[in-house]
């Protein structure tokens, strides 16, 4: 028997787990620069990071790593939401039945359901925080003005996904925060009231409502949600990476003489002298950069110091950790507190005081001043003025920094509007009491 | 940037034309299919019928109902009033934010965000920006009274039985 024969069905044998392995993995664990490159790219789940990243990027002081927290938040939010789908059914006979279900017979069943609460909150809060950060570093600022919208784009669909959930434990806090919620909508001038209807599919909260809410809240809603936050990540990358001041840039002092890159004139096809001649003057205009279709500081090699890391293991080390933080977190706060969930719905009896979820109850209290004003046109204009904001305020200075001081005014604006929404849903949350009335937390 | 080839006749140059006339139109016929689709689904989802109770409903015979009765029927939403030989059905959905509003002393009171109404459901406190409706009352030929709850009637109007 030749078992030394290259092609021998024996050796073929042996080396099939190797073989298995290396065709799924393509590169072994990488020990030089190209390998590091080439791990970045050839993996599915790496390639959407660049294979190089600056070492700005990295600094958990700058970033403080929200974003990655409320995409990790939202993961989480999938894997849980999809498991409970097993058990619901969007029913207003059975939904608050399935809830004690979760509670008592289903394994894991409450553990689950809190991940998912605790979840949502912890997501609304890491998408508003990473806003946060954005603005007060400047990082909205050209050329990442379209991310910022986007960004605003996913904190609203982050707050409706969260809305409509509210709805499906079918519990009296529900109903009457989704009672509440929609007749706010229904103050909006000319569609208020259509879209009331539309979202309800009835004149008041009941059982078309419920399947409505749910198609929302696990098909529509996070359809739109994942496109835009891969839009949102993809533009990261096409937008230069992120923001970092501009000394990141600036060469040392004793840099050595900036490197020209001189571009070789392309070669001439031509059939004809005649034809070569007439075609010159327009090849001369042309140039050819480098890197020429990404933007940002990133395309002027030479003339930047290289600031930047191996994105393997730096970056996915990071994110490794701080994947590991929001798990750990979640898991935790379920373990210790469970979602709450209040009596079946009764259609006879608000409770007294009917309060919506904490980020809402700002709104909340609002709308108990004017439902038009509170509810409708002051949130309308809020939502506006972030949407421009980035048009608006372009110039560029102070960006990459906390608390700039060329953005004093613009970052003192900012805050304002979030001490009042915070201010606001304090009073809403620890000093209303029933009929809305003030009332003392002590 | 100018092209270095010049058309070469007449024909090449209508032959642009053509190929611009026919992308603006392709251009135009699927933005127009998009609006299309878009309406179209706005259509599909706004129901047609609705699945819940009826809006108009009879709440049974005029005795059931003595003088000064003042009467909720909650899941209908209305509260049922009586005075003397005069009958007339208020909403208690309060004009605020959709809660259901309770029979208080004065009138009524909402307890989501605190709107006061009097007797007659005129607002009397709280950010409700309008009364509450009063409804069509009627006497079935089979002696119920019947609320019609699609059709709104002036404040003060009552039926007489």
């Amino acid at each position: 028997m030749s078992t030394q024969t290259k092609s021998s069905p024996w050796k073929s044998l042996v080396q099939l787990p190797e073989n298995v392995w290396r065709s799924i993995f393509r590169n072994p664990l990488p020990s030089s620069d190209l390998g590091r490159a080439q791990t970045s790219f050839t993996n599915f789940f790496l390639h959407l990071h660049p294979v190089k990243v600056h070492r700005n990027s990295l600094k958990a002081t700058f970033t403080l790593g929200l974003g990655l927290i409320s995409f990790f938040l939202f993961f989480i939010l999938v894997v849980t939401g999809i498991l409970l789908m097993f058990y619901y059914v969007p029913s207003t006979a059975q939904a608050y039945d399935r809830m004690l279900d979760l509670r008592g017979t289903v394994a894991f069943g409450i553990f689950l359901r809190n991940m998912h609460r605790w979840a949502a909150h912890g997501m609304v809060a890491a998408v508003f925080l990473h806003m946060c950060r954005v603005f007060l570093t400047g990082s909205y600022k050209p050329p990442r003005e379209f991310n910022w919208v986007l960004g605003v784009l996913l904190l609203l669909v982050t707050l409706f996904m969260s809305f409509t959930g509210y709805l499906l434990p079918w519990d009296q806090l529900a109903f009457w925060a989704i009672t509440v919620g929609t007749s706010i909508a229904s103050y909006a001038p000319l569609v208020g009231k259509d879209v009331k209807f539309i979202l309800l599919g009835d004149s008041t909260v009941g059982q078309e409502a419920l399947l409505r809410f749910y198609v929302l809240h696990v098909a529509v809603l996070p359809v739109v949600l994942t496109s835009l936050v891969a839009i949102h990540f993809w533009r990261i990358r096409k937008d230069g990476g992120l923001s970092r001041p501009e000394e990141e840039d600036a060469l040392p002092a004793d840099a050595p003489a900036k490197v020209e890159v001189v571009t070789a004139p392309a070669v001439v096809m031509a059939t004809s002298p005649a034809a070569a001649a007439a075609a010159e003057p327009v090849l001369q205009k042309r140039h050819y950069g480098i890197q020429g279709l990404v933007r940002g500081p990133f395309t002027k090699v030479g003339n930047v110091p290289d600031r930047s890391v191996f994105a393997w293991p730096n970056l996915f080390m990071a994110e490794l950790v701080v994947f590991l933080i929001t798990v750990a977190g979640v898991l935790t706060v379920s373990l210790f507190f469970n979602a709450p969930l209040e009596e079946p719905v009764n259609v006879m009896h608000p409770p007294n005081p009917a309060k919506a979820p904490w980020y809402f109850l700002g709104l909340q209290e609002q709308v108990s001043y004017s439902a038009f004003w509170g509810g409708v046109g002051i949130p309308t204009i809020e939502v506006l003025l972030l949407l421009i904001v980035p048009y608006i305020d372009r110039k560029v200075a102070g960006v990459g920094r906390w608390f700039a001081r060329e953005r004093l005014l613009a970052n003192f604006l900012f805050l304002s509007f979030v001490i009042v929404n915070v201010i606001l849903i304090i009073i809403g949350t620890f000093f209303r009491g029933p009929n809305w009335e003030f009332v003392s937390p002590w | 940037m100018k092209s270095p080839v010049k058309p070469a006749n007449e024909e090449t140059g209508d032959a642009m034309t053509r190929r611009r006339a026919l992308s603006w139109m392709s251009g135009f016929g699927l933005f127009g299919s998009l609006i299309i689709t878009v309406l179209s689904n706005v259509i599909f989802i706004k129901p047609r019928a609705t699945y819940g109770q009826p809006n108009r409903f009879s709440i049974g015979k005029p005795d059931e109902f003595p003088s000064g009765a003042r009467v909720s029927l909650d899941t209908r939403r209305v509260c049922i009033v009586r005075d003397g030989d005069k009958i007339a059905a208020i909403s208690t959905t309060c004009t605020h934010l959709g809660c259901i509003v309770s029979v208080s002393e004065t009138g009524f009171a909402c307890p989501c965000h605190g709107s006061r109404y009097d007797q007659d459901g005129t607002v009397t406190g709280g950010p409700a920006p309008r009364a509450l409706p009063w409804y069509q009352v009627s006497l079935a030929p089979n002696g119920d009274i019947e609320v019609d709850k699609d059709t709104e009637i002036e404040q003060g109007t009552y039926l007489r039985v």
